[in-house]
């Protein structure tokens, strides 16, 4: 297996990553930052809190989810290994040839697709950057974007690969082009695969969250329905799901809510639904050093501000999971010390641990590990092993250390002479010079301020007091229509809502109004909204969730999977309105 | 005034042989008596490289000369964030507590001025223009940006520039810059994009490490670039 350096040196040198994703990141790291501004103050104590007391409370909880899993019909399973984890899976698709299934990292972790291919399944990739790089075959480069080091124009080539022939590379062709592919296989297929947020031990419900409607599609699937996720993503309780969703999308994405946050409970008549937890190690990491890794919500807000990932892309990792939660996972993971150089895929600027909403010490975990792989045998050659002893040797004492920094300069000065004196085409830099610089009175004279320079910070916004203007104002923002009374026209699905959320523009659905196939087949989605019934957070629904089917509604269904370019009615209508009964 | 330890950290003393005196002018002229650290590493590069036991035998070495001082001075946020939030874990119980004792005294050179009752009799004056890069340990390990950045404000005639992408990485990293050289440069690209934006031909910083590796990187693609330490402007306002 090749090294990191090595991929990444290729990748750069090769695709040179940075040119495309640097300026995606930089704008999606001050985007979210704001949209968690707009989070209430305490929502990343409490997504870490309840992480935390999931992780703490492993088998207690697993116990508690397989009582409410018994009691609502919904199958538990338990994998403690890759191959175990498609083997169950194998066995419960029986007969099903076609499988449309959704975006899962653990299904990346052990590698569902490939094995189900190979026993014969014809199955979709139905997230439409999935379905991308599936095409590519090179996976995916981030968690929550998988085809971010695609541009448009070479989308368009892998669409071309697959039959997709389009005049242009517009990305809201491109989207609909797989939307319709994928709208096809559903109506003709066996079963369907999601992944899965959180389960929550206390209810037995499955949170999953989406942007594209592909999973609302599977989930609903009238036969079949498989979840497959990490045997840490459970909860102890409602309020523990919402406080991760209330952190979850905006580190993610930089949107309060995905389109669609779905609690899924009882199978619907006819329809099996099984969750298949994947151990692969996860136990033994709960128990060892390093579980607040576990905490983990997959995000990807640690690789949108990681530098390290802008620079040599996602694929240079070469694990299912990229940037610095990679680099910190993959080698507990995988056990074997094929991923025992990724903790090296750090420069230690921290800003991974500042940016992760549950409080995962990543950097400082990166250097424990690389402690650990050393003295493990994995990292470090003798020969390095020899410099640092020589070098401790030379640094324990003020006279040798004098001595060797004195050699040191005359070292640098002396190499300066002689190579080095330019730079290569991939590291530009010159050795440094050591001694008493020169300095030049001119250079304190700077030149004018180059004007794309000066980063615009958008103003705070002011936050309306009352609930109802801060729901519209939040509801319009992501393109609802707010309506005073309805028009009825052919095609719409009209519905009541539970509750709203006025911070997010949300609307609640509980039991038969969640009904997903007839939402997504509808023209237009209509929904009633008492104003008595805002909360001003994710936090306040907990009430109003009831024991059943819950979807929360933020916005029309869309996707930002190719170039991070909002394309809004994936699978689902594209307008969603909401008539607040009797309010201004 | 106060009796204070000066820590001239090893890559310093190597690369700015001057760097210290600039470090003793600015804490004399606050009145403080000064005795020089040198010739000693706190031990970041290898514990960054993963290699504990080297690091934990010359950050003992520091420990034991630093354990004579109530305070103790260090020219680098990098250096000051290695001693104070990693040099304890090296060691096991009460040498631990022990570790943590004398860690805890050392602060980084800039955030010790900044808060210095002295600092406002001073009459630090330099016409010109520099930009401030907040290196990574200074701003999220000692989270000490604001004090030097108010610290700068002091100096009468000065314009601080600020970057784009200030909470970015420069690329150093220690060791990563080695054995990582590709995506280090991509890292230093930009940065010097960053610097090169703003207009201003000195930065400044806390950290030479960044400095050092910035200003490689300016020769070889032919970037006007000075790099100073904190120490050594303030040096230069004292006029």
């Amino acid at each position: 297996m090749t090294t990191y350096h090595e991929r990444a040196a290729n990748e750069i040198a090769t695709e040179h990553p940075s040119r495309t994703v640097t300026p995606i990141m930089r704008k999606l790291v001050e985007d979210s930052r704001a949209m968690l501004r707009k989070s209430p103050a305490d929502a990343r104590q409490r997504a870490e809190a309840a992480r935390a007391e999931a992780i703490g409370r492993l088998e207690e909880l697993h116990t508690q989810v397989r009582a409410n899993f018994e009691r609502r019909g919904i199958g538990y399973h338990r994998a403690n290994t890759p191959a175990d984890a498609v083997r169950i899976i194998r066995d419960l698709l029986g007969d099903a040839k076609r499988v449309a299934k959704s975006k899962s990292m653990v299904g990346e972790e052990v590698g569902l697709t490939h094995a189900l291919r190979d026993a014969g399944i014809d199955l979709l990739e139905t997230d439409i950057g999935e379905y991308i790089v599936d095409i590519e075959g090179r996976g995916p480069s981030h968690i929550t974007a998988p085809a971010l080091h695609l541009n448009r124009a070479r989308i368009r080539e892998m669409l071309a690969r697959n039959g997709g022939d389009l005049p242009d590379d517009d990305p809201v062709r491109l989207s609909r082009y797989v939307r319709d592919v994928v709208g096809r296989f559903f109506q003709d297929c066996d079963a369907g695969i999601t992944g899965a947020n959180a389960v929550v031990a206390r209810s037995g419900r499955v949170m999953v969250v989406e942007n594209e409607g592909n999973v609302s599609l599977g989930a609903s699937h009238p036969k079949l329905h498989i979840v497959i996720t990490g045997l840490e993503k459970v909860v102890a309780d409602e309020a523990g799901a919402l406080a991760i969703l209330e952190v979850l999308a905006p580190s993610a994405t930089a949107q309060p809510l995905t389109s669609f946050s779905h609690f899924l409970a009882d199978p619907d008549p006819g329809q099996q639904r099984h969750v298949v937890f994947v151990d692969n190690g996860r136990s033994a990491i709960a128990a060892g050093k390093y579980h607040d890794v576990l905490r983990c919500i997959r995000c990807g807000a640690c690789m949108n501000a990681c530098p390290v990932y802008r620079a040599a892309g996602g694929l240079s990792y070469g694990s299912p999971y990229m940037g610095p939660i990679g680099a910190v996972l993959s080698p507990l993971l995988w056990k074997d010390g094929r991923y025992a150089d990724l903790p090296l895929a750090s420069s230690l600027c921290g800003r991974c641990t500042e940016v992760c909403p549950v409080g995962i010490p990543l950097h400082r975990m990166l250097l424990d590990l690389r402690a650990d792989s050393v003295r493990a045998g994995q990292t470090g050659s003798r020969l390095e092993r020899l410099a640092w002893q020589a070098w401790s040797l030379a640094f324990e004492g003020p006279t040798r250390a004098r001595a060797s920094a004195a050699l040191g300069r005359i070292g640098l000065n002396g190499g300066r002479r002689v190579f080095r004196t330019h730079g290569t085409a991939t590291d530009p830099r010159v050795l440094p010079a050591a001694g008493v610089p020169e300095r030049d009175p001119a250079n304190l004279v700077a030149d004018a301020r180059r004007p794309d320079s000066v980063t615009v910070i958008a103003p705070d916004e002011i936050e309306p007091p009352d609930l109802v203007d801060l729901f519209r104002l939040r509801a319009a923002a992501l393109g609802v229509t707010l309506l005073d009374h309805h028009d009825p026209r052919e095609g719409d699905r009209v519905l009541r809502a539970t509750a709203g959320i006025a911070a997010t523009g949300s609307v609640l659905l509980t039991g038969e109004a969640a009904a997903r196939r007839p939402l997504l087949g509808a023209r237009r989605v209509v929904v009633f909204l008492d104003p008595a019934a805002l909360v001003r957070y994710p936090s306040g629904l907990a009430p109003h969730l009831g024991d059943g089917d819950c979807l929360v509604l933020t916005g029309a269904s869309r996707t930002a999977d190719i170039e991070k370019q909002i394309v809004r009615g994936i699978h689902g209508s594209e307008e969603l309105a909401v008539v607040l009964e009797g309010a201004r | 005034m106060a009796r204070v330890a000066l820590f001239d950290p090893c890559y310093l003393g190597t690369l700015r042989p001057a760097d210290a005196s600039h470090a003793m002018r600015v804490l004399e002229a606050l009145g403080d008596e000064v005795t020089l650290i040198d010739g000693r590493c706190c031990g970041q590069p290898s514990y960054n490289s993963g290699f504990r036991p080297e690091a934990k035998r010359v950050a003992l070495s520091l420990l034991r000369e630093a354990r004579h001082h109530d305070v103790i001075v260090t020219t680098s946020g990098s250096c000051t964030s290695m001693v104070t939030h990693f040099v304890p874990g090296l060691f096991e119980g009460s040498k631990r507590d022990g570790a943590a004792r004398i860690a805890g005294r050392f602060r980084e050179f800039a955030s010790y001025v900044a808060a210095h009752p002295g600092l406002d009799s001073l009459a630090l004056m330099l016409e010109g223009t520099v930009v401030y890069h907040d290196s990574c340990h200074q701003r999220r390990e000692l989270g000490g940006t604001d004090e030097v950045l108010t610290l700068l404000g002091k100096i009468d005639l000065l314009e601080v520039r600020r970057l784009t992408y200030e909470a970015e990485c420069c690329g150093f990293g220690g060791a990563f810059t080695v054995k990582l050289p590709e995506v280090a440069a991509e890292m230093m690209t930009a940065k010097l994009d960053d610097i090169r934006a703003s207009g201003a031909k000195v930065a400044v910083s806390t950290d030479f490490s960044c400095l050092g590796h910035l200003e490689a990187g300016a020769r070889g693609t032919g970037q006007t670039l000075e790099t100073w330490t904190i120490a050594e402007l303030l040096a230069k306002a004292l006029g």
